[in-house]
């Protein structure tokens, strides 16, 4: 129908560079990288710094008074790019009634991989953990303001809860990190190029997201 | 200055398993402070400078009798001057030399993430080591007396080591050795808490009835005490009546890092059964895959019409996979027909 169609497909239903559905801008890449990397410096670091037994990762940054010099203006970057998530994308990740559809069938979702709803650009999955990302990654700064350093202020008792709700912040975010990853790499083949070129093929966006694909598909058909 | 002695160690800071196993504890040193005896002269605060190399600080008069305002990374001792007014409109002058206690359940230590950049000696002597601490100040949270201070230019933390090297090589600590009075004891706590029960006797039978020895149990007891006259006046000596370490917020974290390394790696395991299990999902061929996102767009559409006529919500059977009926599962407001409008911002 148009020169979208006309897109090659990998293996695995990974778009062809240049080919496909175009699902992140540019920008939408390099701030999702952005703030990918920056969070796995702090994770990394985080474990360091949580865990005794982690300590030998401080290696990695040059030391441990390097690491925790790092440390902090990681988490300025990464909150950085956190807000600019929240500005440019809470719009697109507003519940709707398919999600709570979604929700419903989570089950299903988990261990088919396939809810069989007329699914939009995010499903609730991704809005959810989206919300879950920012927020926690808001919470993070805020507790981690306390413990940067002591011309911060803070009284004592204030330092211990920062610290106490850093990490378990800290853990809710690995937590959510770990499926993440999984789930855009390893379960769905094709989601990765999303975030690599910005676009996926048209089996992977009508599968996942057919109400997005129709909408695409249709104003590439009319030449929009 | 690093402080790799030939001392047996009972815990180090972040080290797991750190206990001397076999090894049954030695005798315990002590600092006693008789406060009755001190005269406020601050031999003590130079040659703790003196021995410990630290340099000068400039000083400026701020109205009392004190050298420095406050301890700082360069200034490990302390007379503390106050003068206040007692009930019978006399006046006292308290003077307290400030510096560490080394208490027993060290809260720096215990707060410390840096592997071995605090460390407790079976003698009851705790120190820092710089070339391992981090700079992150959370022993100065985790001290009840407020001791440990950080240095803006090297980003570390300092305080009295208790003259570790000469305690290590049998000498007194260089404040004990310095004090004309004899106000500073030395010894093993043992002793030290005896000559400090004989003397608040002594106080009391001279009518301080509030004299009393200061080791207070919620940090497990201190290897530098005082003994002071007076006991109700705890707070204008600049000494916490009850100080605690800060156990329950110590505790709470280690439940959460047990928690935290137990979820990780069973995450982390569940996570892989999980992909043993279920595979990965390709999607069909781009023909199936368009045809039933068709499909799915026209029967959005038709649901948009009838609106409520069907239960709409809820009769979701579960039902699995690509073909299952999206029944109900139309946005419920989408009135515009053949072509269904997804409810998404488009980007």
């Amino acid at each position: 129908m148009s020169a979208v169609r006309a897109g090659t497909l990998h293996g695995n239903g990974e778009a062809a560079a240049g080919s496909g559905i175009e699902r992140y801008t540019f920008v939408e890449r390099f701030v999702h990288w952005w703030v990918a990397l920056t969070f796995i410096a702090l994770m990394v670091s985080g474990f360091a710094l949580g865990y005794p037994r982690a300590y030998f990762l401080s290696g990695l940054f040059g030391g441990g008074q390097t690491m925790r010099f790092l440390h902090p203006w990681f988490g300025v970057a990464f909150t950085l790019g956190i807000l600019w998530m929240l500005v440019s994308w809470a719009r697109s990740m507003r519940m709707t009634a398919v999600d709570k559809q979604w929700v419903k069938r989570l089950r299903t979702y988990a261990t088919t991989g396939h809810t069989g709803l007329d699914t939009g650009k995010f499903n609730a999955g991704q809005k959810g953990y989206y919300w879950f990302a920012v927020v926690l990654g808001l919470v993070l700064f805020v507790t981690g303001l306390p413990l940067w350093g002591g011309w911060l202020g803070g009284a004592a008792g204030l330092k211990h809860i920062a610290r106490f709700l850093h990490h378990g912040a800290f853990l809710a975010m690995v937590g959510g990190f770990i499926i993440h990853v999984y789930l855009s790499t390893v379960m769905f083949p094709g989601t990765m190029s999303a975030m690599t070129t910005g676009r996926v093929s048209r089996a992977w966006a009508a599968f996942h997201h057919p109400a997005w694909f129709r909408q695409r598909d249709r104003r590439a058909g009319t030449g929009r | 200055m690093s402080t790799e002695l030939g001392l047996a160690i009972r815990r180090k800071s972040a080290t797991p398993a750190s206990s001397t196993g076999i090894r049954r504890d030695t005798v315990e040193i002590a600092k006693v402070v008789d406060i009755d005896l001190c005269i406020g002269c601050k031999a003590c605060e130079v040659a703790c400078k003196e021995w410990n190399n630290l340099p000068a600080e400039a000083t400026s008069n701020f109205g009392s009798y004190q050298s420095h305002e406050d301890l700082s990374a360069a200034t490990w001792d302390l007379m503390r001057f106050k003068e206040i007014e007692l009930d019978g409109g006399d006046l006292a002058w308290l003077i307290r030399k400030d510096s560490c206690l080394h208490c027993d359940d060290p809260g720096c230590l215990a707060a410390c993430p840096a592997p071995g950049a605090i460390v407790q000696y079976t003698n009851g002597i705790v120190n820092f080591d710089q070339t391992k601490c981090i700079g992150c100040q959370y022993c100065v949270s985790g001290c009840p007396f407020d001791i440990p201070r950080f240095d803006q230019k090297t980003k570390k933390v300092y305080k009295c080591t208790l003259c570790v090297d000469r305690v290590s090589a049998s000498l007194e600590p260089a404040c004990v050795k310095s004090c004309p009075t004899g106000a500073i004891k030395f010894g093993g706590k043992p002793e030290m808490l005896d000559y400090a029960a004989g003397k608040v006797d002594k106080l009391k039978g001279r009518g301080f009835d509030h004299a009393m020895v200061y080791d207070p149990s919620g940090v497990g007891g201190l290897h530098m005490m005082y003994v002071v006259p007076r006991g109700d006046k705890l707070s204008d000596y600049g000494l916490p009546k009850d100080p605690q370490v800060p156990g329950t917020f110590f505790s709470a974290l280690s439940v959460l890092r047990k928690l935290g390394s137990i979820s990780v790696w069973g995450g982390l395991l569940a996570t892989g059964i999980f992909w043993l299990r279920t595979g990965r999902r390709k999607p069909p061929p781009e023909d199936e895959a368009v045809a039933e996102a068709e499909r799915l767009g026209r029967e959005t559409a038709s649901e948009a019409e009838p609106a409520v006529q069907e239960t709409p919500v809820g009769a979701g059977n579960g039902a699995a996979a690509a073909g299952g009926d999206g029944d109900g599962a139309g946005p419920v407001s989408m009135p515009q027909p053949p072509p269904p409008q997804p409810q998404e911002e488009e980007r």
